[in-house]
């Protein structure tokens, strides 16, 4: 589904690359965990495959489509959704309207559904008292699902997220890496993960360390 | 339209800010009303003007030339006799082919004389110059002796400039109108009929002093009260002015002699339209023997009122412009602000996909939300802050246009008093300026939906801008920059 063809990443000198010659695949009903130590370029590689970013090296190619080819906002709109450490949700909207915005701007089959908004909100433990409340009177964990939901009510087939449980408990936490399962496996959706968490990473169907600039397949 | 629903949930949410916002807003347009509202009220007390002060075109004797022909006629003359000037008295002929050009709106005749009093006993002055037989100086050269009663004929009161200028008013009965022409009617003063216990209905006599000196009995109509300060008389050796009398201008003429009869003294045309004023003139100018008679303008009303409109519209025009250009610069700094707070929520907008010209576009419609609650506001105090601000402009004004006016008129030239050959002196210079009224220069600040739509576009105009200028930052706004730090 999705492929990098010799990626590759700097910030001020080419020589110092933050990674080079990045050849991966990523597949739908699979989920992957990126590792690594802080300053390694993981989330730099998050940003280029959500189509934040241009890579300056290399390609990615969707379906064997460059990104360059869709363009980054097209991409971003209908083929990837992202889940971020900090939720990154309308502050000044209810879980409920969270959704119902994202499902309007990706132009998802559902969009305007507003039944079909609270049923993904109910089925992540968010029931309809709370999916009408402002979202910041919700906990950290909750706002989290309510991330994961606008991801689910979505139709993008790649997901990506950056240290999603990082804010989160123990119990969240496992609720959070159960719930990117899901998306992989019932939805047949491809998840990649970047996380520095270890135990969060052995959830994940496929693991990659980032690592002196290349990446290394773990399992 | 998604981003309608972002911003009018963003407005509910941020209610707080949202009425900060509405309360600048307000403030700033409110100040652009204001200006508005003066400005297109001094466009209509412009136009106003013209119609309620208006100008004049006066038809009299040609003083200049006469004075002329007086010295031509000394030097050959033999020194024995002593030369008369002699001012030729106005046709009412020639009155009426003026009164028929455009522009003219109506026109009073004036014809002055004095009688002496028969049945009653005129007001004495308190300088101690007796009313009685002491004529007036008006400068008219009499061939008879002048009487203690000055006599002003005119077409009607109401066109008199001391009528017209609220400077006497009728107190009982009425004024003499055109339908008094070739009757005996009287309009008297006040205290001289309080001196004679004289009221409206009541006849008296006078003696002519010109002609056969019969005695005429007078029936009076209306009684006036002039006001203290008011004179028709000129000099320390004028009459009373409570021995002022109004009548038809037949009946002046009659007093004078008959063969004043169609004659004036001076004529006095209203021009409803005073910027037409020259041509008027010189159409007249066309109609008349110019070296017989002279046709002097007054429009100075006019001017001093269009001086006046005129600064408070440039005033309120630089009012209107400031406020919108500042009220800009101040909206687009707090957008600016408030955009740089919302740099999280657009990237998350840009992360999903949306177009930059839909963030805009929402912010716009956020802002459009404040600035339509903001118009009504204003409205409603825009016509406080209007008047307050417009009576402060036009008594500013006023004062500045007539202590200038005043200051440049200072000696000019005064009306042609000279008398008519064979006419009896009268000391008026009546109808000269018979028509011109005191310039009103009230501001009526009112609000329009002219005004509000007025309001309206600079309000758009204002919020277009600021969300332009701070809009620059979203578009150059990278999503990865703002969310993955």
């Amino acid at each position: 589904m999705l492929k990098t063809q010799g990626l590759g990443y700097w910030y001020q000198d080419k020589a110092q690359p933050l990674f080079q010659d990045i050849n991966l695949e990523f597949d739908v009903g699979q989920s992957y965990a990126i590792l690594g130590h802080s300053g390694t370029g993981k989330t730099t590689f998050l940003s280029l495959i959500a189509g934040l970013d241009k890579p300056k090296a290399g390609d990615i190619l969707l379906d064997d489509r460059s990104l360059n080819q869709i363009g980054l906002t097209n991409y971003r709109r209908h083929e990837v959704s992202i889940v971020f450490q900090a939720y990154n949700l309308f502050t000044y909207m209810s879980p409920l309207n969270n959704l119902l915005t994202a499902m309007a701007i990706t132009g998802t089959e559902h969009a305007g559904d507003k039944a079909f908004a609270l049923k993904t909100l109910n089925d992540l433990g968010i029931g309809a008292d709370l999916a009408t409340r402002n979202v910041q009177h919700l906990s950290g964990g909750q706002q989290q699902r309510v991330a994961i939901a606008r991801t689910m009510a979505g139709d993008a087939q790649l997901v990506v997220a950056d240290e999603p449980t990082g804010n989160l408990d123990e119990d969240n936490t496992q609720a959070v890496i159960e719930q990117f399962q899901r998306i992989a496996h019932d939805r047949q959706k491809c998840v990649i993960i970047v996380t520095h968490e270890p135990d969060v990473a052995a959830q994940c169907d496929h693991q990659y360390r980032l690592e002196n600039k290349q990446f290394t397949k773990l399992s | 339209m998604n981003f309608f629903k972002r911003a009018w949930l963003n407005v509910w949410a941020k209610k707080g800010r949202s009425v900060l916002l509405i309360l600048v807003s307000s403030a700033i347009l409110m100040f652009v009303l204001a200006g508005l509202l003066i400005r297109s009220a001094a466009v209509k007390a412009t136009a106003q003007a013209k119609a309620d002060v208006g100008a004049t075109v006066t038809l009299s004797a040609n003083r200049q030339a006469a004075f002329k022909q007086m010295q031509n006629s000394s030097s050959s003359s033999s020194k024995s006799s002593r030369p008369k000037m002699t001012l030729t008295p106005v046709k009412l002929s020639d009155a009426a082919k003026i009164a028929s050009l455009d522009n003219i709106s109506s026109y009073n005749v004036t014809s002055s004389t004095s009688v002496n009093a028969k049945s009653y006993d005129t007001v004495a002055t308190s300088s101690g110059l007796s009313g009685g037989g002491s004529g007036g100086p008006g400068g008219m050269k009499s061939s008879t002796s002048t009487g203690d009663t000055q006599i002003d004929g005119v077409t009607s009161t109401s066109l008199a400039t001391a009528f017209s200028s609220k400077q006497s008013k009728i107190t009982k009965g009425r004024g003499i109108t055109t339908a008094d022409k070739n009757t005996n009617h009287v309009v008297i003063e006040k205290d001289l009929a309080s001196q004679n216990k004289l009221t409206v209905g009541d006849t008296i006599t006078v003696k002519e002093t010109a002609g056969s000196k019969d005695k005429v009995k007078l029936k009076i109509v209306g009684i006036y009260k002039a006001s203290a300060t008011s004179s028709s008389s000129a000099g320390p050796m004028s009459t009373d002015p409570a021995n002022t009398m109004y009548t038809s201008y037949t009946l002046a003429n009659t007093f004078k002699g008959s063969k004043y009869a169609g004659t004036a003294d001076s004529v006095t045309f209203n021009v409803s339209n005073p910027a037409k004023i020259s041509s008027v003139k010189a159409a007249g100018k066309k109609l008349i023997n110019t070296s017989k008679y002279a046709l002097s303008t007054d429009d100075s009303s006019y001017q001093t009122v269009k001086a006046a409109m005129s600064n408070v519209a440039s005033f309120a025009n630089k009012i209107v412009w400031l406020v919108a250009i500042a009220g800009t610069i101040i909206l687009a700094l707090i957008v600016i602000l408030m955009i740089r707070e919302r740099r999280f929520e657009i990237g998350v907008l840009l992360s999903l996909g949306e177009a930059r010209w839909k963030i805009v576009a929402q912010f716009f419609t956020e802002m459009l939300m404040v600035i339509v609650v903001a118009v009504a506001i204003a409205g409603a105090g825009g016509q406080f802050v209007g008047n307050q601000l417009g009576s402060q402009l036009v008594s500013q004004s006023t004062t500045t246009t007539q202590t200038t006016s005043v200051t440049g008129q200072h000696g000019g030239s005064g009306t042609p008093g000279g008398g008519m050959k064979g006419g009896n002196g009268g000391p008026s210079n009546l109808g000269q300026n018979a028509g011109s009224k005191t310039a009103k220069t009230d501001l009526d600040v009112s609000v329009s939906a002219v005004n509000l739509a007025e309001l309206g576009g600079f309000g758009l105009a204002i919020t277009f801008l600021s969300i332009m200028i701070a809009s620059g930052g979203i578009l150059r706004l990278e999503p990865k920059k703002v969310l993955i730090s």
